[in-house]
């Protein structure tokens, strides 16, 4: 019983981290095609579809955090991913304003290749045991690069839409109302840009302790590293 | 009797360790430690005994009161204990009034004052009943539990790490202010007269509850805060295993019934998840250690705070 289910596990695993790989390569390849052809103003709408797909499949990882069908710690999974998802679907998507910002591209291409690491680490290790040490070496080292860009852009791009969000006044709730609740999502905003910088010390030196561990640990070792 | 004093990486604390007589307690030695080291007085330290390297095990803690032969192993007069500077501590009343002083003094702040005119509100505000009425409902919760903190509860540890407060504060603070900003704001709508009234009069019967709850935890542990566990009984504790838990989020329910805020609501929700943890863990350990087993007595089948739920 326990090895059918264990089987199973890693039989979803594999599918799971397979399919994110290929929406991710579609965001990657797409959004560098536009950016040469047509400039940076339209990468946006040539990686829309792809790059909702990508990033909202992202959110079964929290769920797989909480199963315990991967080791990585919900600490380090929840922030990374809801901030995703909030640039995703709570600025890109809301605000079409900012789609055509060139913080667009540097965010598309910063993502792309962490996820497209990524998930071909987990792919390969989940459907073989182990994956190639320069594969290993990528995936703990392009972070040190590619992540303070990719919150860079993240950033910049909340900041630019906060003058859309007061003059739509989307998402926002005002009183009176019978459950007494306001909520202004311009201010939210100002809440999650204020997470921003403890939320990204806390995963960088989370991603460093990983990065040592797994670059330092023997072979024989590896495959059990997240 | 030798002790020698170790710290966690194996580095002596107290050079040629300690000399106290053959029937001294964990309590003299703590005291010894701290006349030697000035900064570790005895609720700063936890000393335990060392496990073997690269052991899964919990290291044994030495409790206060028990004599150090006790952990001696044979009859060596020689001991190695393990020290852990638990950081700056401060007394649980301590802790409880200043979490608890917070709401009382700031949602009136929200209910007297002018601060919506800060928000942008300029026009007069109008003060529904309701709002008068959870005003000294919230004031009376509070006050209840300062009261309780000096007059009713009896602690099982003295103190606790000073960086609680701010943890505590931040979190009761926090709640307070975005509970009386909504309660108290000039758009607010209130409930019908009837909701209001039986929400409060749910309320304040909840608090009766748990003040008569904490009455009876409290004549399970002796003046000096131990005693061990105990099967709690009578009252609400004859069906729930944590009935102070159950009455503290009924009342609160009470209080949102009537005020009807979502703020009020996120509140108990967040209140009762870490309530229901805690009582988990209870619940666990009572059943634990009352298995009916070597004349020990069974532990009933209970609720565990949250009836009909859970």
């Amino acid at each position: 019983m326990a090895g059918s289910l264990s089987g199973l596990r890693r039989l979803y695993l594999i599918f799971y981290n397979w399919i994110v790989f290929f929406g991710w390569f579609q965001v990657f390849y797409f959004g560098v095609k536009t950016l040469k052809e047509s400039g940076y103003e339209y990468v946006y709408d040539a990686v829309e579809k792809p790059l909702i797909f990508a990033q909202t499949a992202a959110f079964l990882e929290i769920l797989h955090s909480l199963a315990g069908l991967v080791r990585s710690p919900i600490s380090a999974t929840l922030p990374q991913i809801s901030s995703r998802l909030y640039v995703t679907w709570g600025i890109l998507w809301s605000f079409p304003e900012v789609r055509s910002h060139i913080l667009v591209s540097s965010l598309v291409i910063s993502w792309s290749i962490t996820e497209i690491i990524r998930y071909s680490y987990f792919g390969i290790r989940e459907a073989f045991g182990s994956a190639p040490s320069w594969l290993l070496w990528l995936r703990y080292s392009t972070f040190l690069l590619l992540y303070p860009i990719g919150i860079t852009s993240e950033v910049g791009l909340i900041y630019n839409a906060l003058p859309y969000m007061k003059e739509s006044g989307k998402y926002s709730v005002r009183m009176p109302n019978k459950w007494n609740l306001s909520f202004d999502y311009y201010y939210a905003a100002f809440v999650c840009l204020a997470i921003y910088l403890p939320g990204f010390s806390h995963l960088y030196s989370y991603m460093l302790g990983q990065r040592k561990k797994a670059l330092s640990e023997p072979k024989k070792h590896r495959t059990e590293t997240d | 009797m030798k002790v020698l004093v170790v710290t966690r990486s194996g580095k002596e604390l107290i050079k040629g360790g300690l000399e106290l007589n053959d029937s001294a307690t964990v309590a003299d030695l703590q005291e010894a430690i701290h006349k030697r080291t000035r900064k570790y007085y005895p609720s700063r330290q936890r000393l335990t005994l060392p496990i073997q390297p690269g052991s899964k095990e919990r290291p044994t803690v030495l409790h206060y009161q028990k004599s150090l032969n006790e952990y001696t192993k044979g009859s060596t007069g020689e001991l190695t204990v393990v020290f852990k500077d638990l950081g700056p501590q401060v007394k649980y009343s301590t802790l409880f009034f200043f979490e608890y002083l917070g709401p009382l003094l700031l949602y009136p702040i929200f209910y007297y004052f002018p601060v919506y005119k800060y928000f942008g509100y300029k026009e007069e505000r109008v003060i529904h009943p309701v709002q008068t009425y959870a005003l000294y409902y919230w004031c009376f919760h509070y006050f209840k539990r300062i009261m309780e903190t000096f007059f009713v509860h009896r602690f099982s540890h003295a103190t606790s790490p000073i960086s609680n407060v701010f943890r505590n504060c931040a979190y009761y603070w926090s709640f307070g202010a975005f509970i009386a900003y909504f309660v108290n704001h000039p758009l607010y709508t209130p409930v019908s007269d009837l909701q209001m009234k039986i929400g409060f009069g749910f309320g304040i019967v909840c608090q009766v509850a748990n003040l008569y709850c904490h009455l009876l935890l409290r004549n399970l542990r002796s003046p000096s805060g131990n005693g061990g566990y105990q099967i709690p009984r009578g009252f609400l504790f004859n069906i729930v295993t944590c009935a102070n838990y159950t009455t503290e989020i009924y009342q609160w329910l009470g209080f949102n019934f009537a005020t009807q805020t979502v703020a009020g609501y996120i509140f108990m929700i967040v209140a009762a998840s870490i309530m229901t943890n805690w009582a988990l863990g209870k619940h666990r350990r009572l059943k634990k250690l009352f298995d009916g087993k070597e004349g020990r007595p069974k532990y009933p089948r209970r609720w565990v705070i949250l009836p009909p739920f859970l």
